[in-house]
């Protein structure tokens, strides 16, 4: 690991395609810290569930529009910010998919999941933008 | 991913390989609708990746065999993609089997 951290920035387009993409660019950055399979996935599905979010509702998919992801990492810390384009959303809105009421549906679980598999999530005050930290330990993470 | 689909002891086995996400649950879902059995099991075995989208797309199939008076049943979850289904309760609503053997012994 660089001894205080780096990050790394790029943007991509509103495609599906390119969520994949976006976390192979995250995961290959982070390969430094030498993540374990159970860190590594967690990153990766919240900065797929965060991408997926800001192009189909911050966005509706609109191919013209452009995603930010940012990706930093410190000695103690992973920092993922994704941002779009668009007017923003309440996260104080979104149901808990848990409930027993809500567990047949089939929507709802990607802001749901960011939370669990995250240690620290934020959104600006326009909800336009999405911070996601995941503190790194000696064990079990291995770096 | 890469579906391939056999009976066993009565029972339409789906095995699916690779990954379940944003770009490829459209295919399962897909292949799912034109589909007629009425006992399935969905062997998760080698699939190493599930995101919401995959994770909705089983809930659809469930939904579906439920309707249709069939029975559904998961199996070969590895831990991490089991820790999903715990994480999102959907544990409480999919019937998961350690082995496909007792999913389809308990399906059929």
């Amino acid at each position: 690991m660089k001894e205080n951290g780096a990050k790394k920035e790029f943007q991509i387009p509103s495609r599906m395609p390119e969520v994949q993409k976006a976390s192979a660019r995250v995961l290959s950055f982070l390969k430094p810290l030498r993540l374990n399979e159970g860190a590594l996935f967690d990153v990766r599905l919240s900065l797929e569930e965060a991408v997926i979010n800001a192009i189909k509702y911050g966005h509706c998919l609109d191919r013209g529009l452009r995603v930010r992801v940012v990706v930093a990492y410190d000695p103690k810390k992973i920092t993922l910010t994704v941002e779009d384009q668009g007017e923003g959303f309440d996260p104080k809105k979104v149901e808990d998919c848990t409930k027993k009421y809500n567990l047949a549906k089939p929507s709802g679980r990607g802001v749901y999941l960011i939370h669990q598999l995250m240690d620290k999530v934020r959104y600006n005050a326009k909800g336009n933008r999405l911070e996601m930290v995941k503190f790194l330990k000696r064990r079990p993470y291995g770096n | 991913m890469e579906i391939k689909s056999y009976e066993r002891d009565g029972v339409t086995v789906f095995q699916v390989s690779g990954e379940i996400n944003i770009n490829t649950s459209p295919d399962l879902r897909k292949l799912f609708e034109r589909q007629s059995a009425k006992k399935v099991v969905v062997d998760l075995q080698s699939v190493s990746y599930v995101d919401s989208s995959g994770l909705a797309t089983l809930v659809e199939m469930l939904k579906r065999m439920k309707l249709q008076g069939g029975a559904f049943g998961l199996t070969g979850l590895s831990d991490k993609v089991k820790s999903l289904f715990e994480i999102t309760k959907l544990d409480k609503l999919f019937p998961i089997f350690a082995t496909q053997e007792d999913a389809v012994l308990r399906v059929k």
